[in-house]
């Protein structure tokens, strides 16, 4: 039988597949390891460590990575300074045993309080025996482990081990949730990797205090610890609420011209979530996709300023009742104009009704004048309004909504013209694969 | 164990360092995006009114000034400051007709009109993160001696509603005149106290910048 590339595998089978290499992997380390052995004076220390290693794990701060899921993204665990120090001050075999128990317990824990699947447990706990492994190799590298940190080896081989177990773990995790989320590997990555840096800087005093305490008081010295480590979690929590607070404000925006216009809800959302895969289609940075999902969340915010006698008229509309629709990209970028980090998706919302031949308003630019942001979510709105996405109950008398296959022959005639080419050809394959995913889509 | 005594040192440092990032800088940036967040809200309910609702710019200036008047906390002059942002919100969902109406609004308008205060408070409950600010913006309108306990930031609100577009326009003395003929019964009596001392100092500092500048002249 030939053996399919990873990415062309069901994605079940796929997930699969990565946690028995995980697994795999994770165990072999473990038997190569072997079980550490714990003098009869350290039993003390091992046990407190296992269980400040245990509340930080189960101290859990969740990272949304997406706006419409607030419910998900990546857990980060502030167990990882603990662990390190574990590997300075008794040994590599040490540390992926004290990751392995502690994930493990932390993990089911978690399964039964916040039902948690067993096989992410699994996943995480082979994680984390992988990534310690990794900060034991790169601490021996610089410094015979166990060592003392109190030299500029020991500081040097503890940040060391501290960048790899990050590095190798976000690596881990990214491949976990590309797999898990049908996402591209690279935007999870650029969401990820960047706050290695940051996080390595904050775990160094903590993870420095640790071994220096184990080292000198053993592991009644560890209750000390305790306070920095509650500013440190406090720390992840405000990161973790920042990023979640700003989604919010989108979704909460989203929310409010919904509640006003409730027919433009669904749409809203559909072209947001098309206008991101067109974006990602056509390579787009990760940041920048991100914005245009957000942009295309909010092209018809414009439409709350207007009003709904004209919005809602089931007949056609007269000609000044078409200059105050006309209006609605340019409110739309006025409301957002004050608001620093929604400023850079206003000239989108502004021009989205723009036209690559000069006819479309409010300024009635062409080409290249118009940004391809602007260009992505006019071809994606119009296909959305054809399909009857618009206002699925309340149809127009002198519009009635058109098939998809209908819908793309419009796109194809007024590619160049009215719709940017590049992005109508991108579109069409999206929709293609739509319909292939989902047989029944658009009928 | 000098040696040893310098690491702990430093390391305590760093996370006594890294306490006041986590619990001074941290917060009062979040609060900072957070209303740069709700600017946006309030733009667009200005524009919907035709800029008869949503104002937020001398609020804020007023308001800052008067809470360090009324002693309020840093909490409380925080959550004023979001609910001036979102007072209004609730007009969104008022017809455009009854927002632009020149002529004198009806009974049943006004009464729909005045519902805006609830149908904000019931939006922002919606989102977790503003829960706390419901409270004041659904009594942002509120009369003192229908409910005195109230919150103070609700009742300093409150009388800005009343009083501020006077002074916008010019028209202090009515103002002024408007706020004591309601103390203790449409307005509290602190809060009144509170602007009344504030249009005070503000006219003798103006009355002192005047000074200056026909000195500066001389």
């Amino acid at each position: 039988m030939p053996c399919l590339p990873l990415c062309y595998m069901p994605k079940r089978r796929r997930f699969w597949l990565w946690s028995g290499l995980l697994g795999g992997a994770a165990s072999l380390l473990l038997v190569v390891a072997g079980v550490p052995f714990v003098h009869q004076h350290q039993l003390g220390a091992f046990v407190a460590i296992v269980v400040l290693a245990t509340a930080a794990e189960l101290l859990l701060v969740r990272y949304p990575l997406r706006p419409e899921y607030p419910d998900r993204g990546v857990w980060l665990s502030v167990s990882t300074p603990v662990v390190v120090a574990t590997i300075l001050a008794y040994g590599w075999q040490f540390g992926v045993w004290l990751d392995a128990i502690v994930s493990l317990v932390a993990g089911l824990f978690t399964m039964h309080l916040k039902s948690t699947r067993a096989r992410w447990v699994f996943v995480n706990t082979a994680q984390s025996i992988l990534s310690a492994a990794a900060a034991g190799l790169v601490a021996l590298l610089f410094h015979s482990v166990p060592t003392s940190v109190l030299s500029m080896q020991g500081i040097g081989a503890l940040v060391a081990g501290l960048a790899a177990y990050m590095l190798v773990n976000t690596l881990l995790v990214s491949i976990t949730i590309a797999i898990a989320e049908s996402a591209r590997l690279s935007w999870v990555l650029g969401q990820t990797l960047l706050c290695i840096p940051r996080d390595v800087l904050l775990m160094v005093p903590i993870s420095t205090l640790i071994a220096v305490v184990l080292a000198v008081e053993g592991a009644f010295g560890l209750l000390g610890v305790l306070v920095p480590y509650l500013a440190l979690r406090q720390a992840f929590v405000i990161w973790a609420h920042q990023q979640a607070l700003y989604h919010q404000t989108i979704r909460s925006l989203g929310f409010l011209v919904q509640r006003a216009h409730p027919y433009t809800g669904g749409h809203l959302q559909r072209v947001a979530r098309w206008a991101r895969r067109v974006a990602e289609r056509l390579g787009l940075p990760p940041e920048r996709c991100e914005l245009i999902y957000e942009a295309a969340l909010l092209h018809d915010l414009g439409k709350t300023v207007l009003d709904e006698r004209i919005l809602n008229k089931p007949t056609r509309l007269t000609p000044e009742e078409w200059e105050q629709i006309k209006k609605h990209p340019q409110l739309g970028a006025e409301i957002l104009s004050d608001t620093p980090f929604l400023s850079p998706i206003a000239p989108w919302i502004a021009l989205h009704h723009e036209r690559p031949d000069g006819k479309g308003y409010p300024f009635g630019l062409q080409g290249e004048q118009i940004p391809l942001e602007a260009r992505l979510i006019a071809v994606v709105d119009a296909f959305d309004a054809m399909i009857g996405g618009e206002a699925p109950n309340q149809h127009r008398l002198h519009r009635r909504p058109l098939s998809v296959e209908e819908a793309l022959k419009e796109l194809e005639r007024g590619a160049g013209t009215q719709f940017d080419p590049q992005v109508v050809q991108v579109f069409k394959q999206i929709v293609r694969e739509w319909q292939q995913q989902e047989p029944l889509a658009g009928k | 164990m000098q040696g040893i005594g310098w690491a702990i040192l430093t390391a305590l440092g760093a996370l006594l360092a890294l306490a006041y990032y986590a619990f001074v800088v941290v917060p009062a940036r979040l609060h900072r995006l957070h209303c740069d967040g709700l600017r946006a809200f309030a733009r667009l309910i200005e524009l919907r009114s035709g800029g008869r609702y949503g104002r937020v710019e001398p609020f804020l200036e007023w308001s800052k000034a008067l809470a360090s008047r009324l002693n309020l906390s840093l909490r409380e002059r925080r959550q004023l400051e979001l609910a001036i942002y979102l007072r209004d919100i609730g007009m969104v969902a008022i017809p455009y007709q009854t927002l632009h109406k020149r002529e004198r609004l009806t009974e049943a308008e006004r009464i729909l009109l005045a519902r805006h205060a609830e149908i904000g408070a019931a939006i922002v409950e919606q989102i977790p993160g503003l829960r706390q600010v419901a409270p004041i913006v659904r009594l942002h309108h509120v009369v003192y001696a229908e409910q005195p306990e109230a919150p103070l930031s609700a009742h300093l609100l409150s009388a800005l509603e009343d009083c501020l577009p006077l002074i916008v326009a010019g028209e202090l003395e009515t103002a002024l005149k408007t706020l004591q003929q309601g103390a203790g019964t449409r307005y509290h009596p602190l809060v009144v106290q509170a602007i009344l001392s504030e249009v005070r100092a503000q006219g003798l500092s103006g009355r002192r910048d005047l000074a200056r500048s026909a000195a500066l002249w001389l």
